[in-house]
């Protein structure tokens, strides 16, 4: 095991290509209970094995369970969003990595398996959802017109990430709400540099497609917090015993930043996101929630954790955030 | 001696329309293609970082790897469809999964039928081996272990070719600076950034003089100061195997897409 990413939030750089930094754009109002707009943001880490733990007919690898915690939070994060009766649920994963700007899925029926190069033995899975387009192509559309490079994967054939779909089973797993997915502009693996303040123009971007398109919208950052981990794993994948966080260093890290999350109001994460990436190499660096708090307008809420857990000793937690 | 080459992995190289520096890059590595040849190579092990994990060491051990894969990235260009059929040397797959575990390392041997082929390998062995005649033994860079690791990784490989009286060849699949242009571009707009450019040249030069030492000694540094790809596993990869405590002869050195990219070969001497 050994630590061998070392990547500051942003660097002088990147600032080249940033979005010039504006002053965020006032909360939205929460909509009424018929109204659109957005509805909620979820934390929803995507680590494979939650799904393979969980066992699902889309999925070929067997499993004795684990990781139990996270996957009760999950049960809870399902019963609340079921309570919102969203439109869509727009999700930002970070291993779509785009290396040019910020794709937006466009393809009315991704379909296919997804075979997880990573974690080929874990991660098999089925897929075939419906997008909701209209949505999609508004976020391509406000995202150009507020300065970013965007695309629109119109393509058929490009295989769905493990993180969106991870994201998007365990939130919804009968997958009767349609979905807009939408790429990591960065490549955590080279060194590279997040751009959290082009996540902030993403998020009002996608912001203003949920709005002009009328949709109730539930916000999925699919992210994990600490990213430390093994570079081995035991031989059976699920075996507890083994489970646990890479070090004290990292799960401080993970509390302080629970901590300011629980505490609110959302304005404190802007600090500590980046404060927390710089200490615990968090994937958080890819954006995805700074997008998704960005969008909801950094509402002066706090946010209520439904679990935590470890999972090859990264932490990852299940947050939620309601507009009030 | 083992002959051995590292080459761009970017998939402009196979663009219809290409910059002049992804035509000569891919010119090189044709030339590498027929020099492995020459050297009566039986199997290339392979390399590729962007075929990237973080638990342990992936063998691939499927016997054909065979299909189109549609680029996450380069979908809206001809170079982002990519057909591939790749003949792999199973028998040596295995027995070099077994020589990564024998070295007291974690070889995860990986056989799935849907298994996304890394784009890198793809270009790779399109342009080495366009009459699609070769065989393949294919190891993934792990991201989380040391950079050493790769290096006894490769050495794994070499000892179970010997073991088995195969001819290996070795290549790694990587670039060298990773700073992407972060806009869409014209092929004749591409450049390196002058400080990367500084940073691929100064290794390039120590490649030329056969100063392995010196190219390790910089690659930490390197990584930080030009985003090196995946921090330059790649040459740990190749100095595992034992080839390039020599001169590399480059063969192409450009740009694709910002990113820096070159054609090394190490021959025999």
């Amino acid at each position: 095991m050994a630590r061998v990413f070392h990547a500051t939030a942003g660097s002088g750089r990147s600032a080249a290509r940033r979005a010039p930094r504006t002053e965020p754009a006032p909360a939205p109002s929460a909509p009424g209970r018929d109204r659109g707009g957005i509805v909620a943001g979820y934390l929803a880490p995507h680590p494979p094995h939650l799904v393979y733990a969980e066992n699902p007919p889309q999925n070929e690898p067997r499993s004795t369970g684990g990781w139990e915690v996270l996957r009760w939070g999950y049960e809870e994060l399902r019963r609340r969003l079921k309570q919102h009766r969203p439109d869509v649920l727009v999700v930002h994963a970070p291993h779509w990595i785009t290396m040019v700007g910020h794709h937006v899925n466009c393809v009315p029926n991704p379909r296919g398996v997804s075979v997880e190069p990573i974690f080929p033995h874990l991660f098999r899975y089925h897929y075939d959802f419906r997008t909701d387009v209209d949505l999609a192509e508004a976020i391509v559309d406000e995202g150009a017109k507020a300065g970013l490079v965007t695309s629109g994967l119109r393509e058929e054939g490009v295989r769905v990430d493990y993180a969106t779909i991870g994201a998007l089973h365990l939130a919804n797993p009968d997958w009767d709400i349609p979905v807009v997915s939408l790429s990591a502009n960065n490549n955590p693996y080279y060194y590279s540099d997040a751009s959290l303040a082009e996540m902030e123009t993403l998020g009002a971007a996608t912001r203003a497609a949920i709005e002009r398109t009328g949709r109730r919208a539930v916000l999925l950052a699919s992210n994990s917090l600490s990213h430390l981990h093994w570079d081995t794993e035991p031989e059976l994948p699920e075996d507890m015993s083994v489970e646990r966080p890479f070090d004290h260093h990292q799960y401080a890290g993970d509390m302080e930043l629970l901590r300011v999350v629980r505490e609110g109001p959302t304005s404190r994460l802007r600090d500590a996101i980046p404060a927390h990436i710089e200490a615990t190499s968090s994937e958080t660096k890819a954006g995805s929630l700074t997008w998704l708090l960005a969008a909801m307008g950094w509402p002066a809420i706090a946010g209520e954790v439904l679990a935590y857990g470890t999972v090859i000793a990264t932490g990852n937690a299940v947050v939620e955030w309601v507009p009030s | 001696m083992i002959p051995a080459a590292l080459v761009p992995a970017m998939p402009h190289l196979l663009a219809g329309d290409p910059a002049d520096s992804w035509a000569e890059l891919a010119a090189g590595s044709r030339t590498v293609g027929d020099r492995l040849r020459a050297a009566g190579v039986d199997t290339v092990l392979l390399l590729s970082t962007q075929f990237f994990t973080v638990l342990g060491h992936q063998v691939q051990c499927d016997d054909r790897l065979r299909g189109r894969r549609t680029d996450e990235n380069w979908y809206a260009y001809d170079y982002g469809h990519l057909e591939h059929d790749l003949a792999m040397d199973v028998e040596l797959a295995h027995a070099w999964a077994d020589a990564i575990d024998a070295a007291g390392m974690q070889a995860r041997r990986t056989r799935y039928d849907g298994f996304p082929v890394d784009t890198g390998a793809v270009v790779a062995s399109r342009l080495l081996d366009p009459q699609g005649q070769g065989r393949w033994a294919q190891v993934s860079c792990n991201l989380y272990a040391d950079p050493s690791a790769m290096s006894a990784v490769a050495a794994a490989g070499v000892r179970a070719a010997a073991d088995l009286g195969r001819r290996p060849g070795v290549v790694a699949v990587s670039g060298l600076s990773s700073g992407l242009t972060p806009r869409w571009i014209r092929p004749s707009e591409d450049r390196v950034e002058p400080e990367h450019d500084r940073w691929n040249r100064k290794v390039l030069d120590a490649i030329r003089a056969g100063d392995r030492e010196a190219v390790l000694g910089m690659r930490e540094q390197f990584a930080v100061a030009a985003q090196a790809d995946s921090q330059f596993r790649a040459f740990a990869f190749l100095d595992g195997s034992g080839a390039v405590d020599r001169p590399g002869e480059v063969l192409a050195y450009g740009p694709v897409w910002g990113t820096g990219a070159a054609v090394v070969w190490w021959g025999e001497s």
